[in-house]
C-alpha cells in the first residue's frame, strides 16, 4: 500500500507527482478496481415516477435470473440500526432514507437493489424489477416554482440599502443559472465487505475517509475503528465526494444480505441524480455607485433549488460580503423544493454563482459610468480588511492579481465601447472578473515513519482527488527535513492513517501542510532525544535548531562535529522503525486576521454573428494562493478550474422535463462539459507570496478561486464583443443569437 | 429451481418485428413489451474465447453480453482501462485494437479473438515507460488520473496518425477523451513533446 510508485521503484521516474507512474501505467487502484475474493455485483433500480408512494414492487422475475443472489427493497432488507424508525432516520441526517421509506421524492430514486454473481447478471435482472405507484403532484421546474417561495434575510444588513436611491448610476438585473452536475470521470463506486459481524471494510470513492467512517459507524452502531475506508486513488470529486450518499449504504446493506463482498458502481446516468449537483439558481442584484464610481451599496437576492426531502442552501450571497467595500448591503435568500435529488457543494459552491451576478453587474455599471472595469474594481476593492468582520486581511493581493492579469492579456487592446473589434463574421471582445474565497484551515494529523537508511514515509488519511496533496506533502517534508524527495514516500487516503478533514472547500493543503510540518518537528525532536544519548549537545534542543539530511542529524548552531549518522543512531539505540504522529490546526490567528484566496480572470472571446458560436481565444487566470507549494500541480488546478468555468459559462446545463418530472439528457451526449477543443491553452500565473499567519507553509487554498469569476469574465467579454448582455447561464449559441 | 427459458434468436427477431408492427398502438406495445420482457429470462450463454491482450494469450469463458472493458476490468484484473460512461461518450476506456484506438466499452469481448488488444498495462516496455507516459508525468498531464490511461492510448495513436501539426489539431483529435479535471494544458503539451521527438 502506498500513494507512490511501487512497481517501478527500481528505475528513476521522470520528475513529477509522487503517484505519477501509478497513474500513467494504470497500476493505481481506484475504488472499484480492487481484487477481492468472492466479490459479487450490485445494480440499483430507480423509481420511474417523480413523486408518490410505492404500492408494490415485483422482484420475482429478477430473482429467477440465473446468478442472482438477492434483492433489497424497502420491504425486504437487512437491518440498519441507525434507520430503525422515523426518529432515528431524522437523527441520522443521512438525507434520503434509502430502502427505508415507501415514499418517492424524485425520479430515479433507488427503490431496489439487485445483487448477482456478475455485473451482466445483475444489470439484466435489475431491468426486470417493476413497481406500482400512487402518483402525487410533482414539479422539477425551478424557474416556474421560485415565485412561490419568499425571501428571508441572509445575514445582517449593513447600513441602509435605501441609500441606493440616491446613486448617480445603478444597475438592477436578474440572473439565472441552470443546474450543473459534477460528473467526475470516475463514477462513484463502493466495494463493501463485512470482515466480521461488526467489522466493515470499504473501498470507496469519496473526498474524506474519516467522514465515511463516522457516518457508517453511526448508522450501523459499531465503533468507528471497526470501519476501514480505503480511498487511495480518487477519480475526481469537485464536491460530489464530500457527502456519503445512498448508494454506498445500499452496497453495505447488500454485503450484509448476501454475506459476501459486494461492488456497486453507479452508471453514468445514475451519476446525475445520486451524488448531488450544483442547483439551479435565480438572483437579482441592485448595485449603485456615485458619479466617480465609488460603490454606494448592493441589494443581493438569491434563490436556489433543493430537494423536497432536504433543505440545501447554497450560500449564494456570501461572496457579496467578501470582495468589495459596500457600506450599504442587504442580502436575502430562499430555497425552492423540487422533485429532484438533493444538490450539494460543487466547486466554488455558492460563491461562483453569486460572483457571476455581482461581477456581471459591476461590468454593466462600468459601461454606464464610462470607467474601465479594471479601474472600477480597483477603486472599490476591500484591500485592508474583511468588510464583514472588520478583521484585517492577513494577506490579500487581489489587486496584484488584477494588475498582472491585465498585463498578461494586454488589456489595453480592449476597446472601451462594445462591438468595435470586428473580423469578418467574428466580433472580438475582452472581459474580466475577480473572485475570492474565505481561506480556511482544519485540524489535521500526519505521521512519519523513518527507516535506518534515512528514508521516510509521510502519512495521512486525507485523500488526493487530483489536487496534488501527495506531491505537496512530499515537497513540504523535503523542504522542512532536507531529505531528498526520492527518499520520501507518501501514504494517504486510508482511514487507518492519521485522521484529517475531508478534502474540500480549498482546505486540503492548508490543513495537511501544517500537520506535515508538525510531524517533521516531532520527528526531529525524537531523533534528538536519541542523539542526546550519544552527544549532550542534543539535550533539550528546539526543533528549529535541528537539521536533518539524507545521512543523519546535526545542529544548526554548532559545527559539523555534532553530526550523527542515522546508521549509528539506529545502531546505538537499537531502533526499528521510528514513528511519530502530530496534529495541527487553526488557532488564535483566526481571531486576529481574516483570510482569503483570490483570483482575477481575463478573457478574450470571438463571437460569430451568424452562428452565435463563442470561441474562447485566451483565458488568463492569476491568483493569490499564498505560497505555491507545487507549481505544476497548482497551475494544473487553476487551468482545470478555468476549464470548469468555461463549462459553466457556455455549455453546462442539466435540463429537466416538467411533464415527465425527469432529468433530460443525463449522459455525456446530453450534458456537455468542455472537451479539449473547447478550451484554449489556459494561461496561469500566481502572486506567490506566503501568507505568514494561515499555516506554517504559508499557502492558501486554490481549488475554488480558480472557478469563481471565470463565467463572468467570459460573459463580460461577450458583451464587449457584441453589446449583448447575457445574464442567463449557460450562454449557448441560441441565447447569443436571440440576445 | 431457476426457470430456464431458451428462446432462439429467430424467436427474438420475430418478437421484435411484432413489436414494430404493434407500434401504432402505443399502450398495447408497452404492455406487450413488459410481457415479453418477463418471459424472456434468457439462459446465460458462456462463450469459450481466446483473446490476446498485451501479447499474452488468454483462453477464457466469457458471457456473450460482456464488453471488452468489463472483461479487462472484472475478469482479467486489468483495471488500467477505465469506465467513465460505458456508452462510448468519454474515451476513458480507450485501448488499441490491432494498433488503432478503440473504445473497449463499445466492443464486445466476443469481437476480439484473432485481434491484438493493447491496454495501458502493455504500453511500457518492461520497466521502461513509453515516451508518452513519461511526457504525461513531466508535463503534469493529469490530476485525478482517471481519464489518463485513455488519454495516453489516444495520444499515442494521435501521434501515430500524424494529427499533431498544431495545438488546434491536437485538441481536435483528442476531443474524444474527456477530462473533467480539465488537465488539457498538460495533455496537449505532452503530445507536442512526444511529436517533436
Ligand atoms: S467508458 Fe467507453 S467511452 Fe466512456
Ligand atoms: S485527470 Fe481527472 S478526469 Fe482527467
Amino acid at each position: 500500500m502506498g500513494f507512490f510508485d511501487e512497481p517501478f521503484d527500481l528505475m528513476t521516474p521522470p520528475e513529477g507527482r509522487v503517484e505519477g507512474v501509478a497513474k500513467v501505467t494504470g497500476s493505481g487502484k481506484y475504488a472499484a478496481e480492487y481484487k477481492v475474493n468472492g466479490l459479487c455485483h450490485a445494480v440499483l433500480v430507480g423509481s420511474t415516477i417523480a413523486a408518490g408512494t410505492i404500492l408494490n414492487i415485483n422482484t420475482s422475475n429478477a430473482k429467477q435470473v440465473a446468478g442472482v443472489l438477492g434483492v433489497i427493497t424497502h420491504l425486504e432488507k437487512p437491518v440498519v440500526p441507525g434507520m430503525a424508525d422515523e426518529e432515528k432516520i431524522k437523527e441520522a441526517r443521512f438525507g434520503l432514507p434509502v430502502f427505508h421509506t415507501d415514499k418517492v421524492y424524485f425520479k430515479g430514486q433507488p427503490i431496489a437493489l439487485v445483487i448477482a454473481e456478475t455485473l451482466e447478471d445483475a444489470t439484466y435482472a435489475a431491468s426486470l424489477v417493476s413497481a406500482e405507484y400512487r402518483e402525487d403532484a410533482k414539479t422539477v421546474d425551478f424557474n416556474g416554482t421560485l415565485g412561490f417561495v419568499s425571501l428571508t434575510p441572509a445575514g445582517k444588513d449593513r447600513g441602509d440599502i435605501t441609500a441606493l436611491n440616491s446613486a448617480a448610476h445603478s444597475i438592477e438585473a436578474e440572473y439565472n443559472i441552470k443546474a450543473e452536475v459534477h460528473n467526475p470521470m470516475e463514477m462513484h463506486a463502493t466495494i463493501a465487505e463485512w470482515t466480521a459481524d461488526d467489522k466493515l471494510k470499504l473501498f470507496d470513492k469519496n473526498q474524506g475517509v474519516n467522514n465515511v467512517q463516522r457516518t457508517f459507524a453511526k448508522l450501523f452502531n459499531i465503533p468507528v475503528n471497526h470501519i476501514e475506508v480505503i480511498s487511495e486513488f480518487v477519480g475526481g470529486g469537485f464536491g460530489s465526494g464530500l457527502r456519503v450518499w445512498p448508494h454506498a449504504l445500499a452496497c453495505i446493506m447488500a454485503a450484509k444480505l448476501v454475506k459476501r463482498p459486494v461492488k456497486l458502481m453507479l452508471t453514468r446516468p445514475q451519476m446525475f441524480y445520486s451524488v448531488g449537483y450544483r442547483p439551479a439558481s435565480w438572483q437579482k442584484i441592485k448595485l449603485g455607485a456615485n458619479a466617480d464610481g465609488k460603490f454606494i451599496g448592493i441589494h443581493h437576492q438569491a434563490k436556489n433549488g433543493t430537494s423536497v426531502y432536504e433543505n440545501f442552501n447554497e450560500g449564494i450571497t456570501r461572496v457579496t460580503r467578501l470582495i468589495y467595500n459596500f457600506d450599504n448591503l442587504k442580502a436575502e435568500a430562499a430555497t425552492v423544493p423540487l422533485n429532484l435529488s438533493t444538490p450539494t457543494w460543487m466547486r466554488g459552491p455558492g460563491d461562483c454563482t453569486g460572483d457571476f451576478a455581482i461581477e456581471s453587474a459591476i461590468d454593466e455599471l462600468s459601461y454606464k459610468l464610462n470607467i474601465d472595469p479594471v479601474a472600477l474594481r480597483m477603486k472599490n476593492l476591500a484591500l485592508e480588511k474583511n468588510p464583514e468582520t472588520g478583521l484585517p486581511w492577513s494577506t490579500n493581493y487581489i489587486n496584484e492579481c488584477i494588475e498582472k492579469g491585465a498585463q498578461m492579456i494586454s488589456w489595453k487592446d480592449r476597446k472601451a465601447a462594445h462591438s468595435q473589434n470586428i473580423e469578418g463574421d467574428w466580433n472580438i471582445g475582452y472581459g474580466m472578473a475577480v473572485g475570492a474565497w474565505n481561506a480556511g484551515r482544519g485540524n489535521a494529523s500526519a505521521g512519519i515513519q523513518m527507516q535506518k537508511d534515512g528514508s521516510i514515509t509521510v502519512q495521512t488519511a486525507m485523500t488526493d482527488i487530483g489536487t496534488g496533496t501527495g506531491i505537496s506533502m512530499q515537497n513540504i517534508a523535503h523542504e522542512t527535513t532536507g531529505i531528498s524527495k526520492s527518499k520520501i514516500k507518501i501514504e494517504l487516503g486510508n482511514s487507518n492513517l492519521p485522521p484529517a478533514p475531508s478534502q474540500g472547500g480549498s482546505n486540503g493543503l492548508s490543513s495537511i501542510g501544517g500537520a506535515v510540518v508538525a510531524a517533521v518537528n516531532a520527528l526531529k525532536l525524537k531523533l534528538a532525544e536519541h542523539a542526546a544519548l550519544q552527544n549532550e549537545a542534543y539535550k533539550n534542543v528546539a526543533a528549529a535548531d535541528i537539521l536533518l539530511s539524507d545521512k543523519g542529524i546535526s545542529l544548526k548552531t554548532a559545527n559539523s562535529q555534532f553530526f550523527i549518522s542515522y546508521a549509528s543512531l539506529w545502531e546505538k539505540n537499537k531502533l526499528g522503525i521510528l514513528e511519530v504522529e502530530a496534529s495541527s490546526g487553526p488557532g488564535a490567528e483566526r481571531q486576529k486576521y481574516a483570510f482569503c484566496s483570490s483570483a482575477a480572470h481575463f478573457c478574450k472571446v470571438r463571437v460569430n454573428r451568424k452562428t452565435g458560436k463563442v470561441k474562447i481565444e485566451r483565458l488568463v487566470t492569476v491568483s493569490d494562493g499564498g505560497k505555491i507549494i507545487s507549481e505544476k500541480a497548482a497551475a494544473n488546478q487553476m487551468s482545470g478550474a478555468a476549464v470548469g468555468g468555461i463549462g459553466m459559462a457556455l455549455m453546462e446545463e442539466q435540463a429537466t422535463d416538467e411533464r415527465l418530472g425527469t432529468l433530460v439528457g443525463n449522459d455525456f451526449a446530453g450534458y456537455h462539459f468542455p472537451v479539449n477543443a473547447d478550451a484554449p491553452i489556459i494561461e496561469v500565473a500566481f502572486i506567490n507570496k506566503p501568507d505568514p499567519n494561515i499555516n506554517p507553509q504559508g499557502s492558501k487554498g486554490l481549488g475554488e478561486v480558480g472557478i469563481i469569476g471565470t463565467a463572468a469574465a467570459i460573459a463580460n467579454a461577450i458583451y464587449n464583443a457584441t453589446g449583448k448582455r447575457l445574464r442567463d447561464l449557460p450562454i449557448t449559441p441560441d441565447k447569443v443569437l436571440l440576445g | 429451481m431457476k426457470q430456464e427459458y431458451n428462446f432462439s434468436r429467430r424467436f427474438f427477431l420475430k418478437t421484435s418485428s411484432a413489436l414494430g408492427a404493434l407500434a401504432f398502438i402505443p399502450k398495447g406495445v408497452k404492455a406487450f413489451y413488459e410481457e415479453v420482457k418477463n418471459f424472456i429470462v434468457p439462459k446465460k450463454e458462456q462463450l469459450p474465447l481466446t483473446v490476446s491482450i498485451n501479447k499474452k494469450s488468454y483462453a477464457i469463458k466469457a458471457d456473450t453480453r460482456t464488453t471488452l472493458l468489463d472483461l479487462l476490468r472484472e475478469d482479467l484484473n486489468l483495471t488500467g482501462a477505465k469506465k467513465g460512461c460505458d456508452h462510448g461518450q468519454c474515451g476513458a476506456c480507450t485501448v488499441h485494437i490491432d494498433g488503432e484506438r478503440a473504445l473497449s466499452c463499445l466492443t464486445l469481448a466476443a469481437m476480439v479473438p484473432g485481434k491484438e488488444v493493447t491496454t495501458i498495462e502493455g504500453l511500457a516496455n518492461g520497466d521502461k515507460l513509453h515516451p508518452m507516459q513519461e511526457a504525461f508525468i513531466e508535463c503534469d498531464g493529469f490530476q485525478c488520473g482517471y481519464c489518463t490511461p485513455g488519454q495516453i492510448m489516444s495520444a499515442v495513436a494521435c501521434v501515430k496518425e500524424g494529427h499533431t501539426k498544431s495545438v488546434a489539431e491536437i485538441k481536435e483529435f483528442m476531443s474524444g477523451n474527456l477530462c473533467r479535471c480539465g488537465a488539457y494544458n498538460g495533455i496537449v503539451e505532452s503530445i507536442q513533446k512526444v511529436a517533436a521527438k
